[in-house]
């Protein structure tokens, strides 16, 4: 008991900041003027936290996840990540992991999860150890040789999210990353990718749709509005870890699941609220 | 045992060979006249007697071709990736090409000639042309729809500009390019033909036009006999070509799941 209890405030003591963005705006440039897409968006992630940005479609969701990654750039406010900003991608801070099909198809598994090391010229047989490490964490060892069209999408995603973490980046952007998966394969790369997260402890933004995700998933949910994005609402999730599938029938799970709903349903619909 | 019909392959060959036995059959029996289609056997007769004059008309024409190829691929994937990879370019040229694309070329073969005299030179220019469109338009086409993700994803891996040409420019738009030269190429070994048949004094196409005005039906058919073994071979070594290149896509480009790939997975592999 008193062992939980000091690693409880180890936790809360010695807990550095990962990602800090402050009062960053965005405006897309269009006809007549321009579309403002993130307006005054401020954040703190602590190194090791889950964090999931939930909203509706068109808030600026990618927008901002783009920005985080170094591929785009706000038109106003500042993003630190590990206490130096992010001007261009840094993949040895930074990985990403996006939606289906970003995988290169004329690569195998195992090429495609070298990828990044190539870019940086690591000789092969070094490059192929991490690669095969990679496959382990993700389960799937053996299947290095096969080529994307030959995985199903679960699969797809695990080597997408084996190519994200290769260079051991201390923080992980996912957008959507199981969008195009059916419920069932959905759930079980949630659960996966807590477990692989809990073994490599980075920090994770996370975006999805899914309310059931977003709680099952994160210590703290973010609720952004209608575009102009802005964060709404910030929700600590407060289900022990390690998650199981039963939680999701508890009350705190529904009452979760339901204020987030209940902030998106205001934003998209104001008339309601 | 109930009857099946045989395997496409075995179909292919049957088909094949009925063709060549009609060829042989039509003319013996008399249902067509001689003049019109001489039989297979007198053909390959003619060839085998006058083989000297045939292979050396060959090698003109595959001379020709060869140049002709290394021009429109050369000068088609080049101004392809121009075209398809800056933006100015693109605006000013490939509105251009698509229309001339358009512009029945042989017209132009007379003023080569008059350039280039009625040697090798006026054909090898001609179908160079010929066969260059198409080259150009597919790569720049290839080059165009590259999916973004994928130059999105290389950037967030850290790559340089130069990284993401070599490394996902280049091969995702290697399918529409082998596409665009196996188009280019056959038109390649057309457009030299054409112009052999046109104004000439060598090559295959000049001995079909030649013994054609004496009508030597035999030695035409076994002319053409020739240009139907150079195009059909042009075609497997091409498609050969684009198989082995493309063992990654056997399933299409960018395949959803099917019941294929659902197969393909071992029972037990993970989600
Ligand atoms: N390159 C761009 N140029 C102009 N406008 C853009 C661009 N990218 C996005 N937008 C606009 O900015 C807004 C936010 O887009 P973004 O893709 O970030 O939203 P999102 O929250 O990720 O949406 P979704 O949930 O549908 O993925 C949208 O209205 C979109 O039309
Ligand atoms: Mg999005």
């Amino acid at each position: 008991m008193q062992h939980m209890a000091s690693l409880t405030r180890l936790h809360e003591v010695a807990e550095p900041t990962a990602i800090e963005v402050a009062r960053l705006s965005h405006v897309y440039a269009g006809p007549e003027g321009g579309v403002p897409a993130l307006e005054d968006i401020s954040m703190k992630v602590a190194a090791g936290r889950f964090v999931v940005i939930v909203g509706p479609s068109g808030c600026g969701k990618t927008s901002l996840l783009m920005m985080l990654a170094g591929l785009r750039h706000q038109t106003e406010g500042t993003i630190l990540c590990n206490e130096r900003p992010i001007n261009r991608p840094d993949p040895a801070r930074v990985g990403v992991v996006f939606q289906e099909a970003s995988l290169f198809p004329w690569l195998s598994a195992v090429d495609n999860i070298e990828f990044p090391l190539a870019l940086r010229g690591m000789p092969k047989e070094e490059r192929r150890r991490h690669a095969e490490a990679m496959l382990r964490l993700v389960g799937l060892e053996g299947f290095g040789g096969r080529y994307p069209h030959e995985l199903s999408g679960g699969m797809k995603q695990r080597v997408s999210i084996a190519r994200g973490l290769v260079q051991d980046p201390p923080v992980l952007l996912m957008d959507e990353p199981f969008a195009a998966l059916d419920e069932q394969t959905r759930m079980t790369m949630g659960h996966e990718l807590l477990r692989i997260w809990s073994t490599t402890r980075k920090t994770v933004v996370f975006i999805t749709h899914s309310l059931t995700e977003a709680v099952y998933l994160a210590d703290e949910v973010l609720v952004m509005s209608a575009r102009p994005g802005r964060i709404i609402d910030r929700i600590p999730v407060t289900l022990p870890r390690p998650r199981t599938y039963e939680m999701m029938a508890t009350d705190t799970f529904g009452r979760l699941r339901d204020r987030i709903w209940q902030q998106i349903r205001k934003t998209t619909q104001p008339g309601l609220a | 045992m109930p009857l099946r019909w045989p395997a496409p392959s075995t179909m292919r060959w049957l088909i094949l060979a009925t063709l060549l036995v009609f060829w042989e059959l039509m003319p013996r029996t008399k249902i067509v006249p001689e003049l019109f289609l001489p039989s297979l056997s007198k053909t390959l007769a003619v060839l085998y007697s006058d083989r000297l004059e045939y292979v050396e008309a060959l090698g003109v024409t595959l001379y020709e071709v060869a140049i002709a190829m290394l021009f429109a691929c050369g000068a088609g994937i080049l101004m392809g990736a121009l075209g398809g990879g800056v933006a100015l370019l693109r605006n000013l040229l490939l509105p251009v090409f698509s229309s001339l694309y358009a512009v029945p070329i042989v017209i132009l073969y007379p003023i080569f000639t008059a350039w280039l005299g009625v040697g090798s030179e006026s054909k090898i220019a001609f179908a160079g042309v010929y066969g260059f469109f198409p080259v150009m338009l597919s790569t720049a086409a290839g080059i165009r729809t590259i999916d973004p993700q994928y130059v999105l994803a290389a950037r967030s891996m850290g790559a340089t500009l130069s990284q993401q040409i070599t490394r996902v420019v280049i091969p995702a738009s290697i399918p529409t390019v082998l596409t665009g030269l196996r188009l280019g190429g056959a038109l390649t070994i057309i457009g030299v033909v054409v112009a052999e048949m046109l104004t000439s004094a060598a090559g295959i196409g000049y001995l079909v036009t030649r013994y054609r005005t004496i009508l030597d039906s035999p030695r035409v058919f076994a002319a053409i006999l020739m240009i139907l073994v150079l195009s059909v071979m042009f075609d497997v070594l091409a498609r050969g070509l684009e198989r082995r290149t493309l063992a990654w896509q056997t399933a299409g480009r960018r395949p959803r799941r099917s019941r294929e790939i659902m197969q393909a997975v071992p029972a037990g592999a993970p989600a």
